[in-house]
This record gives C-alpha cells, structure tokens and sequence, in this order.
C-alpha cells in the first residue's frame, strides 16, 4: 500500500497517546448523516438519512445500505467513497472464506476481516484511515447480530447503536425505547421514530434507506413505497 | 515496502521458460506424466422454454471406475449449470472458480447473472494456461436475453449450439441427437431425448456408464433430476444370502504366561524351520 517514496506512516502517536489522525476520521464520521441499527429477537433492522445535495440529484441512483453477502448487510455514517472500497473488499473476502471453506461467512469473522482492513491503513505507509464507521447486521447460525467498526479498527457488538450527526439523541431514544424481545417489525418502528427526532424536513420513503434481514437469513433493502408503508403505521 | 529483487517478466505476452526445461528433460530421459482422461458422455439441447443438460455419472481412473455415481453436472449461478468432461479435478475447480467470480459480480452489479459471462470467464482462464486445464465444458442457462448453450473446448475456444455433445461418448450421443433433434421441443420432449442421448453413451462407450443426471433451466427456475434414469442397478446383496459354515467346538484353553526375563544368545544357532 502507498507509494514507494512514502514508506513511513501518516498516523503517527501524539505526546498524550492518540492516533490524532484517527481521532480527526471519527469527527469526519461525527458529521456524517445519521445512521442506526437495532438488533431485534428475530432479526436486524438498520437504517440512515438519506439527504441528498440537491433536489435535482436522482435519489433512485444512490444506494447507501449494501449486502455483503445474501445474510449479511451493512450501513455507514461518514464518507460515501470511502464505504464503496470497504464494501468492494468485505464482498471480495467474504467470497474467498466461502470459496475456502465451503460455508457462508459467519458474521464475526467478516467483521473481523473488515476491520483488520481499517487497521492496516491506520499503520501503513503512505495511506489515511478509512473516513466512515461501519454498522454491519447480519444473521448466521448464532443468530442476529449486529457490529460497529471504527476508523481505527475497533468493533464492538451492540443490540441497539447509531453513529453520526445526532449520535448522542439517538443513543438516549435507543436506550428507552430498546427491549430484549423486540420483534423485527417493532425494531423497524422504532428505527423510524428514532430518525424522525433529529430528521430536519419532511421525512419519506425518498429520503430515508432501512435494510432488514430476518429468519429467511436474507438481507434486504426496503423498496420507497414499502418505507413509506412502515412510516403510515408509525403516524 | 522496499523493493524486492525479483526478475519479472516483460509485460504481456506468454513466458515459454518452462517449456524448454520441460523438453530437456524429456530428453534426458524423465518420463513425463501423462494425463488421466475421464471418459464421459455430456450433453445439452435448447427447447422452446429454455435448455437441458444431461450427463452420466461413471468417473474412472484408467481401466477402474473411480466413482460409480459421481456429479458432473455443476452449479455456476442459479440459473446457470455447466457440465464437466476431462479432468474430473479440473473441472470442478474451473467451474468452483468461475461460480464465485459470479456471485461477486452479483453482488456489484445487482442483476442476474448472463450465460455470456460464465462463457468468457471460462475460456479466457482455459486460453491462458494453454489447453493444460483439461476441462472439456456444456454451458448452458437461461438469462434475461434467453436460453443459450455453449461448449467450450480446453484451449478456448466455444461454439454456440442448439444441441451439443462432448467427452468420449459424444459420438454415440451426437448420433441420437442428429436423427431426433428438432426446433421447439417441449419439455418433456427434450428430457426423453436427452435421456436417450446419454443412455447411447452409457451403453456404447466404456468410458461412460451408470446413471442419467438432468438439469432443465428455464426462466427463473431450474429442476435438478439426479439420477433421473438408473438403468444399471447394483445389487449389493445376493438375495440367496451367504452360508458360513457352523462355528467351530472349542476343546482345549491353554495360556501361557509370558517369560519375566529373556536371555539373550549372542552368535547362538539359527532357528531351524
């Protein structure tokens, strides 16, 4: 990775310990749009704002939930470009574990192998951190589960997580409203409502994206008209 | 990141390096290894909704059959099913290959998968290693432009067919598909007649045997008939059963402890037999 002449890493220690490089990536991730997901007894529902620059762009061309594999999806909150590459790599090692080893890649390992990936350009020469956190959901033999990955490289396993602008709201709303025994279409409720407290404008099936995955163990981006379904319930 | 001394070779084209090591030596006397040719019969035909492919399922290894009741017909896509002749390794791990490129592909562009992609990728990798890839191949699927087959020889190169014949029974089965074969079959129509392809190969050629496997692709479904005829049946068993004669009465019980310490006889006599 990185040019021969750049040999020595960009992500270097400050005096205090920090990777100042990594902190700057989780403030690029911090202003990005909100994205939340929450992981239910029979599946796993995630979601984001869905804002686009201008009223012009073609809102059908843009696709920021994406399947990994057919039991595995994953959103992001921070920059688009970066999350195209992670996407592009996970596919590719998730192909290769199955070409392998002859099974679907549990969901542990995918994370694993994604987030060795973000750790190798936190201490390779020439590159920068990936500038998104990721929110992977998934649902293999140990059932639904859902992971956040870090610039750094870090993942951590939630029930209920949201990244981005509204982080800190979202995460309050989560905690009150999460309960173990959620079912998936409950999770789906509460994922709306919990985009709806900070949404600024008219919230719609154009211009929010929600990915579920349930006991068929296929991952699945919900159509507009099937968003704006779930929003009519939750009115 | 430093860079390595390795001696690349120049951009583009082949390296025959190995080619001259490989005569020199031959001359010197190696004896080279020779290639196991599996002989099969596989075969597939377009009908009027979609294709059918056909194989047998003998593998052998020589004069010896192998596997009895081995697959040849081998998954690409969903809608995608290839057959396999030659190397039964090569094969398989050709179409293992080519599958999970698919599916990566899939998953990029978000469509059904195209016969004409699993066609290039298939002999672009059988082209570069030079007919070494001993994988003689039907392809056929039904994709959002239709129903296609296609054979692909070991060196690369594909014709495009309404029916289609390969491996050493391809003779006995071409001949059946010559007299029979005719445009707008009906499904049921075409399975008949690739049953009887094969079957003329089973019964024809030594290479090829046990049963019929089919595979009929048609617009968004697919049907895998394994062991859709079984016309050699193996009795395991002898229906009469084994006769064993009465066990034996048992006289006499002696055990002999065994010695504590052994003297051990340098330059002693030899045992006599």
């Amino acid at each position: 990775m990185g040019d021969s002449q750049y040999s020595f890493s960009l992500t270097t220690f400050s005096p205090s310990g920090k990777l100042v490089q990594i902190e700057h990536a989780l403030t690029a991730v911090g202003s990005g749009q909100t994205s939340l997901g929450i992981k239910a007894a029979n599946g796993v529902v995630i979601a984001t704002e869905k804002k686009l620059p201008s009223i012009l762009v073609d809102e059908t061309s843009v696709q920021k939930i994406q399947s990994l594999t057919t039991n595995i999806g994953v959103v992001y909150s921070g920059m688009g470009p970066d999350f195209r590459v992670l996407v592009r790599k996970s596919r590719k090692q998730a192909e290769q574990y199955h070409r392998l080893y002859k099974e679907s890649i549990p969901v542990t390992q995918l994370v694993r192998e994604t987030a060795t990936v973000m750790q190798e350009f936190t201490q390779s020469g020439g590159v920068r951190p990936f500038g998104v956190s990721l929110l992977v959901a998934g649902y293999d033999d140990k059932g639904p589960q859902l992971y956040q990955v870090d610039p750094s490289g870090s993942y951590f396993s939630w029930k209920a997580s949201a990244m981005g602008k509204n982080v800190s709201n979202a995460k309050t709303f989560l905690e009150k409203r999460y309960t173990e025994d959620m079912e998936l279409d409950d999770a789906v409720h509460t994922a709306i409502l919990t985009l709806k407290e900070g949404f600024e404008g008219q919230i719609s099936g154009k211009n929010i994206e929600i990915g579920i995955i349930g006991n068929d163990r296929k991952f699945r981006v919900l159509s507009p008209a099937e968003v704006d379904d779930y929003l009519q319930e939750v009115e | 990141m430093s860079k390595a001394a390795i001696e690349v070779p120049p951009k583009g084209g082949f390296s025959f390096d190995l080619c001259r090591r490989n005569e020199m030596l031959v001359k010197k006397g190696l004896n080279a290894p020779s290639f196991l040719k599996t002989g099969t019969t596989i075969v597939g035909l377009v009908f009027q909704d979609g294709v059918i492919l056909g194989a047998d399922t003998r593998a052998t290894e020589g004069p010896i059959v192998a596997d009895k009741n081995c697959e040849k017909i081998h998954y690409i896509a969903p809608n995608i099913y290839c057959c396999g002749a030659g190397t039964a390794a090569d094969t398989e791990a050709v179409t293992d290959m080519v599958s999970s490129q698919l599916t990566l592909h899939r998953h990029h562009t978000g469509r059904e998968s195209r016969v004409v992609t699993a066609l290039t990728l298939l002999k672009s990798h059988l082209f570069s290693y030079q007919g070494y890839v001993s994988a003689a191949l039907v392809l056929g699927g039904v994709d959002f432009t239709g129903p296609h087959l296609h054979t692909i020889y070991p060196h690369g190169s594909t014709d495009t067919l309404p029916f289609a014949t390969m491996g050493s029974g391809s003779l006995a089965a071409m001949a059946v598909f010559e007299s029979k074969y005719r445009e707008g079959l009906t499904r049921d129509e075409g399975v008949q007649l690739v049953a009887e392809a094969i079957s003329s190969g089973i019964f024809n050629d030594l290479g090829s045997g046990s049963n019929v496997d089919i595979c009929v692709l048609t617009k968004g479904h697919k049907e895998y008939l394994r062991n859709h005829l079984q016309p050699n049946p193996r009795t395991y068993i002898s229906e009469k059963g084994y006769s064993f004669s009465k066990k034996t009465e048992v006289l006499l019980t002696k055990i002999t402890p065994l010695r504590d310490s052994v003297h051990i006889i340098e330059g002693g006599d030899e045992m006599e037999e």
